[in-house]
């Protein structure tokens, strides 16, 4: 004991300040740092949990079909077939959950022509018209069955 | 020190020991407290990305530039309104080159408006001067060696053992270094959260055994996803590999990208 005290004093302050810094970041690092920090790697890994437990818009196919099977039956057998229920008729989670009328987007004339219309960016094997020379009116389901487009209703 | 055993110094050791014993659970617990306090963290589901490798890729040939999955992304992620993206969808027109100028082809033409959610407007140089156009679309690259991720300070954004990038929001502090070190322009800073954001691969859907948003919508299955880990019977992702020559974006950065594209053109960055 006594060799201690024969350090300097300005020496010994330095090092219980080092001490005591040392200490207050263990301290202050056991408090703070999260739970799930390093579970999967450098970083908080309820951050994942978290993130998978947020609300969704898009109810997918199989929900749809949950009820509607008879047309997404029917859309299997032809062209149509690599269309989801919501590429035309839009976001479907609210209305899965409280099927009503209101709550799902109506397809109309501008959900058919957002694919085919002619673009010459577009691809030569998708089918485009040219809405002129094609046709005047403002219902495509006049001539097309949307779900079966080969069928002439 | 003449006796050392004395009645007051054993008491004094005993509840020395005793409240050594009796502080670590008390510690514990006072940690547990602020840590709720910090951060609060919902039950984890039953979902181990350890046991998923997900995996996107885009079909550049299938795309017909409906713009129906920067739709579905905006509205699946409530991506704030304005030039802010998740994915979005590029139009390329490549012009022919101007006769005797000897070049194989003319300039390179890029647009997006609106992520071409609303559509594109007429190609700026006539039918006739196009050589070849074709549209790409566009999302995060989920990098193995992600610039984003080395550059944050604060270790809110990370490599997901199951192929995600993504960022923890309560850890970001919106300072925009992940933002101008990605390569392909896929994060920005929320005007609403004020904190970096990206495509997460709608981690809230896959987690669930959905597919993202705009796999979801995709008409023409130009973006194919899967599951390395469980690959399905007559699993899409293998069919691409074997149906395709698949290409990465600017290999020569380094970045490694795990997200795959078949059928685009040098010109494609």
């Amino acid at each position: 004991m006594r060799r201690l005290f024969k350090m300097p004093p300005q020496l010994i302050r330095i090092c219980l300040l080092a001490v005591g810094i040392v200490a207050a970041y263990s301290i202050a690092s056991y408090f703070l740092t999260p739970a799930s920090f390093g579970e999967y790697g450098w970083y908080r890994g309820a951050a994942l949990a978290e993130m998978a437990t947020r609300d969704r818009v898009y109810a997918g196919m199989k929900a749809c079909e949950e009820c509607h099977s008879d047309e997404s039956q029917k859309l299997m057998k032809h062209e149509h077939k690599s269309l989801a229920c919501e590429s035309c008729h839009g976001p479907g989670e609210a209305h899965a959950k409280d099927p009503r009328k209101d709550n799902v987007e109506k397809s109309s004339f501008a959900t058919c022509l957002r694919c085919h219309e002619a673009n010459p960016s577009r691809p030569k094997w998708h089918k485009q018209i040219v809405i002129k020379n094609h046709y005047t009116g403002s219902k495509c389901t006049e001539c097309h069955v949307p779900h079966s487009p080969s069928e002439v209703p | 020190m003449k006796n050392p055993l004395s009645r007051r110094s054993v008491i004094g050791r005993i509840s020395a020991v005793v409240a050594g014993v009796l502080a670590a659970p008390a510690a514990k617990a006072a940690k547990a407290v602020t840590q709720k306090l910090l951060v609060s963290a919902d039950a984890p589901k039953d979902y181990d990305p350890t046991k998923h490798k997900w995996l996107m890729a885009i079909d550049a040939n299938r795309c017909i530039g409906c713009g129906l999955c920067a739709e579905a992304c905006k509205k699946e992620n409530r991506v704030p309104e304005g030039p802010y993206f998740r994915t979005w969808v590029e139009r390329y027109i490549i012009t022919k080159p101007k006769p005797g100028s000897g070049a194989a082809r003319g300039e390179t033409l890029v647009d997006c408006p609106n992520g071409g959610i609303n559509g594109y407007p007429e190609a700026p140089v006539l039918k006739e001067e196009i050589q070849h156009s074709f549209f790409v679309p566009k999302l995060c690259n989920l990098c193995q060696h992600s610039p984003c991720v080395q550059v944050c300070p604060v270790g809110a954004t990370f490599d997901a053992p199951d192929g995600a990038v993504l960022i923890d929001p309560k850890y970001c502090i919106g300072c925009g270094f992940c933002i101008q070190a990605c390569p392909y322009g896929c994060r920005f800073l929320s005007p609403v959260t004020k904190t970096a954001e990206k495509c997460t691969l709608c981690y809230h859907r896959i987690t669930r055994g959905l597919k993202p948003a705009c796999v979801e919508v995709c008409p023409t299955q130009a973006r194919i996803f899967g599951d390395l880990k469980n690959p399905k019977p007559d699993d899409p992702l293998e069919r691409f590999y074997r149906d395709n020559l698949v290409v990465t974006l600017k290999p020569h950065l380094g970045t490694e990208p795990r997200l795959l594209y078949a059928g685009i053109d040098k010109e494609v960055r």
